[in-house]
């Protein structure tokens, strides 16, 4: 295994990255439709690059006939035509090139951030919570914008750059062989600062953006945190941390500037050279006989020409390097196989043909880990809700995720119904308005079924709060609505996708504490005529559930309805005695 | 002699010893925060704070100056060699014009260099002024806030600081073009008045021309780079609700909906690569035409005998410098222009909110020490009076106290004791050792209160960072421990060293609920204040708490505000306002029966 490989090790199972071979392999694929173009690209780029070459040239021979004393009014007018012609088709010739590139290079990203993000939704879950989700946000987000923000760089430098470089060195050769040798001879000192710059930007650029994001961290936490900020007290301490951080960003951007500057030196040094060459050429040439003064003028101008260019292509060298390093991180996601969730022991559950779940002899543990789940036998006949009671670390999560598939059971034997849905802690509300926020689940689901929806779960007095109802722009950057709001929009949603078993794991949770009853009930409704399995956050959702089953250290301990768990005065008993107690405190002043 | 770079800078042995000038002092420098006065336009604050370090950018100009006008002269010194040297056959003028060339470059070269440093930072320290006037006023404000920070402080403090900074590049760079653009005028003027009253009159139209022409070509791409942040956007916000999409088996169509999003951004995109076509033909043909009649006219001059043909060559070498010059003022300085002044706007709206009349525009940055006067304790001055339309209710020292009410009631008490300057419903009153809590500083008011507001934040780091505060005095091990225990984070909690990740993301949402109780409870503040602690905890934990709770608070009282049966069974006694609630709490019928 290479260094490079290696630092992807097993510890942090993370998503593949592709090596540069792999990603130029399907980048060649990409451009099957395209190739047409591409070709015409090139000969578009040559063909105005070349008109580039007229000014140089056409000024060396105007320089030569006043020289001679050849030259009058008509060669001067002639002159001047011609350079203007040469500069409007060359504009052309160069517009044309550079837009049809960009079309193609953004045509080919659409096509790989579609694919990245499809296959995002496709992977196997267990695999992506794994890695977790945070890697897929960062390589569908930074690094689309990456490659997006790179295009006039890598453009700009492979159209007019390198065209512009081999048109004018091609120019040297026809004016006379020697400029060219004496341009090229000074080569290796741009090969040497190259490598230089190679081997210290990328690091000092890597600091600089990790100074940059830790700055953006450290004011996005204050901003987010504002009311820990002032509870504890702690204002001023966030303030010198944001300073730190932001001042962290001028220690690594004065060293990004020094590297540049330095490697600027670097290429004035070979401008100089190449420059005192071609005047050292010119003067021996002409000397000899074998050239003219135009002709040198010629040369002075076109090695000043390819000066530019040369210049824009070594800067934008980590711009396209880091391109580069994103691209491979987006193919490497689009290239997962497909084959890839039936990889050994990823078993999905078997469906059961009607509403009913049966677990046998499951047990399940993360990676080498202890057992999560040991030894569960359960059944829930269908229609009936089974709530699960337990204290953090007892399984009741693990258990809802082996159900509903996520995971797959290290032995034992999974059933449920094919329609399956859950709904976590984890409140999400998309960016969008209330009603893609609705029909993500059913697409089609018309105006009736969506108000059905929304008055099962209660939902519908949500609506009469906001703006523009159901076309009130909610999640990020539109209408905030509440934790307990958003849950009853996912409840409504779930509705509308009409499943035969509903996994609700600690769904009613993140409710402020009355809206708790509010958002119970609206679960129950949702639960009506399904089978449902409820990880119980509150004891009052597990008295409401047709039987309870308690679990500890991954195994079922108590099982039964909730009279017969209070009259067995177990562990249940003990919690709902608490809970009644605490529901029955009033105030005494 | 050291074999590898001390700066690393991989430099080579030559010259690896020498030191490197310009880096910024590892520590941050005391910043002042601008002052903002009412009659400050966007373009009077951006003039104010480029103009504020003259020591840096006064050398800046003077050597950017050097630097391009050292760029100007490199094709003029070019073509005097061709003429002196070359046609003359003169070895001894070639050497020295090489000579000539090569002083030409190592000055320009120098100059660029610490320009360059210079640049950089006159940009960071103004960058740092401005986030220190951003952080002091809105993001961490001392003094009376109008509403907290919204999410927008991010990208004012990081985008537009960035923006208004760039405008200091104005004052050197454009400058030096400027100027450049003149030297080159005046060498022609010096060949031929007409050639350089062709480019003082045909400079300033190129510029015009094409600055019309990238107006227009900028908005395109600011569009487009508004539609790619939107489908970046949409990416982002999908992925990160990846398990409610799997949970409702919504995968196919999340992805056709992200696809509609990313063909509209490529409709955007080719419609900006048109614009920008256009802008190209019409750039190069401006260009072109001005070149081309300038070299023209050179060339009639030179067959009519008015020009030598070193003067010709001089003229063509002059042309060529004047396009770099004019692309970096249409490409770089009229923008800024633009930016910097929409950037300065924003700034100044986000310092106007935090800042009503004139409170606290002035005051001093964050010193350390203060508030230690608040310590003096007079004995009830840990008594915390409520009072809730018109009822009074008291918390004692070394209480527990429950308090119940309806949401909405319960968020309004929270808000006000969160922070007591902030606007109130009207119908909430506090009182602390007898003091309505507004009267006391911020500093005096959290030295004796420590509140934990239900919808808490953990600061990345570890859990250990979270837990400890460094003002405060009292991180003993035993302390944290205690907290850890208390607040049932022992049962996921084996190493305080562990990171928590970005917004406390590698732990579950009742992970993270836990060690926000936990850090709240590690406090010493002789009064604190919990709202809704455990909602994200599951019952049989909850329990655990509340048993503990009790255990834990020691010498301090404690406001529990919930309305969850088993917290409240572990106080002393319980204020219940479910039946109370002040005016501002709006109608009855949100109100739930607990």
């Amino acid at each position: 295994m290479s260094a490079a490989a290696g630092t992807n090790t097993a510890a942090e199972p993370g998503l593949p990255i592709a090596s540069g071979r792999e990603t130029g392999r399907e980048l060649w694929r990409l451009s099957r439709g395209h190739r047409a173009r591409l070709a015409a690209i090139g000969a578009l780029g040559v063909g105005g690059a070349g008109f580039g070459l007229t000014f140089p040239l056409v000024t060396g021979y105007l320089v030569d006939r006043v020289q001679t004393g050849t030259a009058d009014l008509g060669v001067v007018l002639t002159v001047t035509a011609v350079m203007v012609a040469a500069a409007v088709v060359g504009a052309v010739g160069s517009a044309v090139t550079i837009v049809l590139a960009t079309r193609t290079y953004h045509t080919i990203l659409a096509v790989l951030r579609e694919r990245l993000v499809g296959r995002a939704m496709t992977l196997p879950q267990h695999r992506v919570e794994r890695a977790g989700t945070g890697d897929l946000i960062s390589r569908s987000s930074d690094d689309v914008t990456t490659v997006a923000d790179a295009a006039p760089a890598v453009i700009g430098a492979v159209t007019t750059t390198v065209f512009t470089i081999i048109v004018s060195l091609a120019g040297l050769v026809a004016l006379d062989w020697p400029y060219a040798a004496a341009f090229v001879v000074t080569l290796p000192i741009y090969v040497v600062g190259m490598r230089w710059y190679l081997r210290t930007g990328p690091q000092v650029y890597r600091a600089e953006r990790a100074a940059m994001s830790a700055r953006a961290q450290q004011i996005v936490e204050s901003q987010r945190g504002y009311a820990t900020v002032i509870g504890f007290g702690l204002a001023e301490q966030r303030h010198h941390s944001v300073l730190r951080a932001s001042w962290g960003v001028a220690v690594q951007a004065a060293r990004a500037r020094t590297v540049q500057s330095m490697f600027n030196a670097r290429l004035n040094c070979a401008e100089c050279l190449s420059l005192a060459t071609v005047l050292v050429t010119g003067f021996l040439l002409i000397q000899a006989g074998s050239s003219t003064i135009g002709a040198a003028t010629a040369a002075m101008l076109l090695v000043l020409r390819l000066l530019e260019p040369i210049n824009q292509l070594l800067l934008v060298i980590d711009v396209v390097q880091s391109a580069a390093a994103s691209l491979n991180r987006i193919v490497g996601v689009t290239a997962i196989p497909d084959a890839e969730s039936s990889e050994p022991g990823a078993r999905e559950p078997a469906m059961t043909g009607d509403a009913s779940v049966r677990i046998r002899r499951v047990t399940f543990r993360y990676g080498s880990g202890p057992r999560v789940l040991d030894d569960i036998d359960l059944d829930i006949p269908t229609g009936q809700h089974l709530a699960v009671v337990g204290a953090s670390g007892a399984g009741k999560t693990t258990l809802a995720a082996v159900i509903a598939g996520v995971h797959p059971p290290e032995t034992g034997t999974v059933t449920r119904p094919e329609r399956t849905a859950v709904i976590t802690q984890e409140v999400h509300v998309f960016a969008g308005t209330v009603r893609e926020n609705l029909t993500l689940s059913a697409p089609d689901a018309s105006d009736r079924e969506i108000r059905q929806a929304l008055n099962t779960t209660g939902a519908s007095a949500i609506l009469d709060l906001l703006p523009d109802g159901l076309e009130t722009r909610v999640g990020s950057g539109g209408h905030q609505l509440t934790d307990a709001q958003a849950q009853q929009i996912a409840l409504a949603r779930l509705l509308l996708f009409h499943p035969q078993l509903a996994i609700f794991d600690e769904a009613t949770a993140e409710a402020g504490s009355t809206q708790a009853g509010l958002l119970d009930r609206a679960a129950e409704a949702a639960l009506l005529g399904r089978t449902g399995l409820v990880i119980a956050h509150r004891l009052s959702q597990a008295a409401a559930c047709d039987r309870i089953v308690v679990m500890e250290h991954g195994r079922i301990t108590e099982c039964g309805t909730h009279d017969q768990l209070l009259a067995a005065a177990g562990v249940y008993a003990g919690l709902w005695a608490a809970w009644e107690a605490g529901r029955n405190v009033r105030e005494v002043e | 002699m050291s074999r590898v770079d001390p700066a690393g800078f991989n430099r080579g042995p030559l010259t690896r010893w020498l030191p490197v000038l310009g880096q910024a002092a590892p520590e941050p420098p005391d910043a002042r925060p601008f002052e903002t006065r009412a009659s400050d336009t966007p373009g009077r604050f951006v003039v104010r704070v480029i103009f504020s370090i003259p020591r840096i950018t006064v050398p800046a100009m003077l050597l950017a100056i050097t630097w391009q006008v050292g760029e100007s002269a490199v094709p003029v010194v070019m073509g005097l060699a061709i003429d002196r040297a070359l046609a003359a056959g003169d070895a001894g003028q070639l050497l020295l014009w090489i000579g000539v060339l090569v002083v030409v470059y190592i000055v320009l070269t120098m100059a660029a260099r610490f320009t360059g440093r210079l640049n950089v930072t006159a940009l960071q320290l103004l960058q740092h002024r401005l986030r220190t006037t951003l952080s002091s006023r809105v993001l961490h404000p001392r003094h009376t806030t109008v509403r907290p920070p919204d999410g927008g402080v991010v990208s004012t403090m990081t985008n537009d600081v960035a923006r208004v900074s760039f405008a200091v590049l104005l004052l050197t760079m454009s400058i030096s073009r400027i100027v450049s653009i003149v030297f080159i005028a005046v060498s022609l003027l010096v060949v031929h008045w007409l050639l350089g009253v062709l480019v003082l009159v045909g400079a300033p139209v190129v510029v015009f021309l094409m600055g019309m022409l990238s107006r227009r070509l900028s908005r395109s791409t600011r569009e487009y780079q508004d539609l790619l942040a939107a489908t970046v956007g949409r990416a982002s916000d999908l992925v990160a609700g990846y398990r409610v999409i799997k949970g409702i088996r919504a995968e196919a169509e999340a992805t056709r909906r992200y696809r509609q999003a990313s063909q509209e951004t490529l409709v955007g995109a080719k419609r900006n690569a048109a614009v920008l076509g256009r802008f190209l033909v019409a750039s190069g043909v401006v260009n072109g035409v001005f070149v081309a009649a300038v070299t023209g006219l050179a060339g009639w001059f030179a067959v009519d005998g008015q020009l030598s043909i070193g003067g010709l060559i001089a003229t063509v070498g002059l042309t060529q410098a004047l396009l770099p010059q004019i692309e970096g003022i249409v490409g770089a300085s009229i923008p800024n222009i633009a930016s910097s002044q929409a950037s300065a706007a924003r700034i100044l709206e986000a310092l106007g909110n935090a800042c009503p009349v004139g409170s606290g525009a002035d005051a001093p940055a964050w010193s350390a020490g203060a508030g230690t006067d608040a310590s003096e304790r007079s004995p009830d001055a840990g008594v915390l009076d409520l009072r809730v339309s018109g009822v009074p209710h008291r918390v004692a020292p070394v209480e527990l106290v429950g308090l119940r009410a309806d949401d909405r009631t319960a968020a309004l008490v929270a808000a006000a004791l969160l922070d007591p300057h902030a606007e109130r419903a009207p119908g909430i009153e506090i009182r602390l050792g007898g003091h309505p809590v507004e009267r006391l500083t911020p500093a005096e008011y959290h030295a004796r209160v420590t509140v934990s507001p239900h919808r808490m934040t953990l600061f990345s780091g570890t859990i250990r960072s979270n837990l400890t505060s460094p003002s405060g005095p009292s991180s003993s091990a035993d302390r944290l421990d205690a907290a850890v225990r208390a607040a049932a984070c022992d049962d996921f909690v084996t190493d305080l060293d562990a990171l928590v990740g970005e917004n406390g993301n590698r732990l579950s949402g009742g992970q993270r609920q836990r060690v926000a109780l936990a850090r709240a409870l590690a406090t010493d503040t002789p009064i604190l204040v919990l709202h809704d602690p455990t909602t994200a905890v599951d019952s049989v934990t909850e329990q655990v708490i509340a048993e503990r709770l009790r255990e834990v608070r020691s010498d301090r009282s404690i406001l529990l505000i919930a309305s969850t049966p088993a917290l409240l069974s572990c106080c002393d006694r319980v204020i219940d306002l479910t039946s109370a609630t002040p005016e501002a709490a709006g109608d009855a019928s949100e109100r739930t029966v607990a």
